[in-house]
């Protein structure tokens, strides 16, 4: 039983107590809540109805054989084995995943925290330019933005134009194996609007006196920087690397547009989405793919973990 | 918990059901409600529904929903409908597919219902026999069309180079492609598109050499031998630059609109003959077709007339008589047919062939003659491709793309094509 419960227990008989409180508590709490949960049924039903139910039944089909047309086969963990032992597709695609994680992150992040300083300086117009450059995150999931990424690294495209004054002669930065990824990296960290929106928030917490402080000691803006901004925005950083790591392992609508849903050329834009998509629609695997899709779960929750582990020993919260 | 229901609920419950569905089936009386999905362009679905409209007129209280996808979002659709017990009535069915559907039992057998309500006695006897699996029918065919090479008849005339023709070798095929790059006539234009990822290009190759892709009991046809002359012989096209550089060649999607024809970067590119309508809407110069190339002068049947597209009815239908009967208005109403055009390849049956011809204009006269004129470069036509065959052109392209861009050789890019697709066959 509760600690709440216990605290009157040498004033009154517990026993009793309690007894009455079995007897009215589920309606007290009901005719307390009723309304609550009223309210939060629409969610109650999408969470129940079309997140965890669909959730636990690929985990079900995640062991099973099923091809859509036909009733789902049980296999045991056929699908996991093969994963893990026979499927070189898989491991490409974990590579392409693993190095649009590591290169993405990291530098959106980067670019996040510069465009929030910079406009924290107090511009005039600020609500502007905090629109215009929240816009491609906006946009970012989108098609067009994804054909408009297309058309401007295409070997004649517009990124090539512009080199070619320079007399440099592009390559076709997305059909040639060695770049493609990265103009999909590229195509990510513009799309730094919502952490930048949560860097400038942390920004404005943290307070002007301690920069004043530090400049009357003669700190110079780099020191400041370190010695103050970045501690003191650990906690916002943690928040964007964890919710952006999160994001990059989920990617998937500018590989499926740029590629053609290939994952092409030569597997150097499969990403693991893309691949479990074609394994679930285009091959008819739905078992296999709901196998990948938990493996995908496993992957993210372990990277997640580590991320909070290893934050007590970076994060800063204010005591 | 359990759940209890008292007499007098069941009772009551029963009455709403019983006036529910008496509602429901009084609704149904009135209308015969046919659903219709294919996959294709705007002007594809527009005469489709066109089509429809007429049929309509001719069957009163025919409802009919016809609904189009492209093709990379159209089967992830119908898989997903099928899946969920909501598949439309009438399918649009590709070769390479159907095996697959009618095997797990989502098509129905339609070989009862001819004669009396399909009529296919005027179609070619090979034809129909494509839209059968396992002995049964489960397809017809709207279309017969055979792969082609498309050329820009402008670009060659620019460069005043003659353009191949049904003699044409790959050997001479290369020297013209080289001498077109070098004619420089266009900035960044080459002879040819690389074909080597190209699966009708390479069945073509191997059929010329009596080989298949796919033998009737779901096994590969060809060995590494063959795969590697293959990418040997397009590793010399690309050395001579007689086609396209493997960047430009990556980024064909199978798309008209992706074309590298159809882009400006080469004069010949290859496709399908019921494509060319399409090509020729959306590329300003004259374009003409020819066969794939011969591999020695004297080498024949690498082509065949493949039923382009099917109609199949779903085995889940609850209208399957109505569904036969609009297929059957499809392929055989003379009015439906000016209204189709060649739009979806050539009309199988005669009569309906007939009617066509007198009404197609220019462009669509050309896949015509080119699909009557193949002669002896015609062979039989192939089983249907097995299952996992989609993963196969995958694989080849895959391949392809890595020989082109140099990190394999050629001979690797053999081995390794015939080891994939042995693979999944055998995982089916």
């Amino acid at each position: 039983m509760s600690n709440a419960m216990r605290t009157p227990a040498g004033a009154i008989n517990v026993e009793r107590y309690q007894g009455a409180v079995a007897e009215g508590r589920f309606r007290r709490l009901w005719n307390a809540n009723a309304p609550g949960y009223l309210f939060l049924l629409p969610w109650l039903i999408g969470f129940f109805g079309l997140t965890l139910g669909p959730a636990l039944i690929s985990l079900y089909l995640s062991f099973t054989d099923f091809d859509m047309l036909q009733s789902p086969r049980w296999v045991g963990a056929a699908n996991y084995v093969r994963i893990a032992t026979a499927d070189p597709k898989f491991s490409a695609a974990m590579h392409v995943t693993l190095t649009y994680v590591v290169f993405s992150v990291p530098f959106k992040l980067t670019f996040a925290l510069l465009v929030a300083m910079a406009l924290n300086r107090g511009l005039r117009g600020l609500p502007i330019y905090r629109a215009i450059f929240y816009l491609p995150s906006l946009l970012g999931g989108s098609v067009a933005i994804a054909v408009l990424w297309r058309q401007l690294f295409a070997s004649d495209g517009l990124v090539n134009a512009a080199l070619s004054h320079f007399g440099i002669e592009g390559p076709s930065w997305i059909s040639h194996p060695s770049y493609s990824i990265y103009t999909l990296v590229a195509l990510s960290v513009w799309q730094f609007g919502s952490p930048m929106i949560i860097f400038l928030a942390g920004l404005r917490q943290i307070p002007q006196d301690m920069y004043e402080a530090a400049s009357l000691d003669g700190a110079s803006k780099f020191r400041q920087f370190y010695k103050i901004t970045l501690p003191l925005l650990t906690p916002v950083i943690f928040f964007n690397a964890v919710v952006q790591t999160i994001e990059a392992f989920k990617a998937f609508t500018p590989a499926f547009i740029i590629s053609g849903g290939t994952g092409g050329p030569i597997n150097s834009t499969l990403f693991y989405t893309l691949y479990l998509y074609q394994e679930a629609f285009g091959n008819f695997r739905m078992g296999y793919a709901s196998a990948l899709a938990w493996i995908l779960v496993v992957i993210i929750a372990i990277f997640t973990a580590f991320s909070f582990l290893s934050s007590r020993y970076w994060v800063h919260y204010d005591d | 918990m359990t759940l209890r229901v008292s007499r007098r609920n069941f009772v009551a419950g029963g009455a709403t059901l019983l006036s529910l569905s008496a509602l429901g089936t009084s609704a149904l009386a009135e209308e015969t409600r046919l659903r219709l999905l294919w996959w294709g362009s705007q002007p594809r679905a527009d005469r489709t529904n066109k089509v429809s409209e007429l049929y309509k007129t001719k069957n009163a209280g025919t409802a009919i929903t016809g609904e189009f996808l492209g093709w990379a979002d159209y089967w992830p659709r119908l898989a997903t409908q099928v899946a969920g017990r909501n598949a439309p009535d009438i399918i649009q069915m590709d070769y390479r597919y159907i095996v697959e559907y009618a095997r797990r039992g989502a098509l129905a057998p339609l070989e009862s219902y001819m004669p009396s309500k399909l009529q296919l006695d005027d179609f070619d006897p090979a034809q129909i026999e494509g839209g059968k699996v396992d002995g049964h029918l489960y397809g017809v065919s709207l279309g017969a069309n055979s792969a082609a090479t498309v050329l820009n008849t402008v670009a060659f005339k620019e460069a005043g180079i003659d353009m191949p023709t049904q003699k044409t070798t790959w050997e001479e095929f290369g020297k013209i492609g080289a001498e077109m790059t070098k004619a420089g006539k266009r900035k960044g234009y080459f002879g040819f598109a690389d074909g080597s990822g190209v699966e009708p290009a390479l069945e073509n190759y191997l059929r010329q050499r009596g080989k298949a892709l796919y033998t009737a009991d779901s096994k590969i046809a060809f060995g590494p031998e063959e795969a590697t002359e293959w990418f040997d012989m397009w590793a010399k096209f690309r050395e001579a630059g007689a086609c396209v550089t493997p960047d430009i060649q990556a980024l064909y999607k199978d798309t008209i609109d992706t074309s590298p024809l159809t882009v400006g970067k080469a004069a010949c590119d290859y496709a399908h003959s019921n494509q060319f309508v399409g090509y020729q809407a959306m590329v300003k110069d004259k374009l003409a077709l020819t066969n794939y190339m011969r591999i020695t002068p004297d080498s024949k049947g690498g082509h065949y007339r493949k039923p382009s597209m099917f109609f199949s009815v779903s085995a889940q239908s609850k209208v399957m008589d109505q569904a036969v009967d609009y297929v059957n208005f499809f392929v055989k109403n003379p009015d439906a047919a000016v209204i189709l055009d060649v739009e979806r390849g050539i009309p199988e049956s005669k009569a309906m062939r007939d009617v066509v011809a007198t009404k197609l204009d220019e462009t669509g006269k050309v896949p015509l003659a080119y699909v009557a004129g193949l002669g002896d470069l015609a062979g039989p036509l192939p089983p249907p491709p097995p299952t996992g065959a989609g993963e196969g052109t995958l694989i080849l392209r895959n391949i392809a793309e890595q020989v082109a861009f140099g990190q394999i050789s050629p001979s690797d890019g053999g081995k390794q094509l015939v080891d994939g697709i042995t693979q999944v066959l055998a995982r089916g």
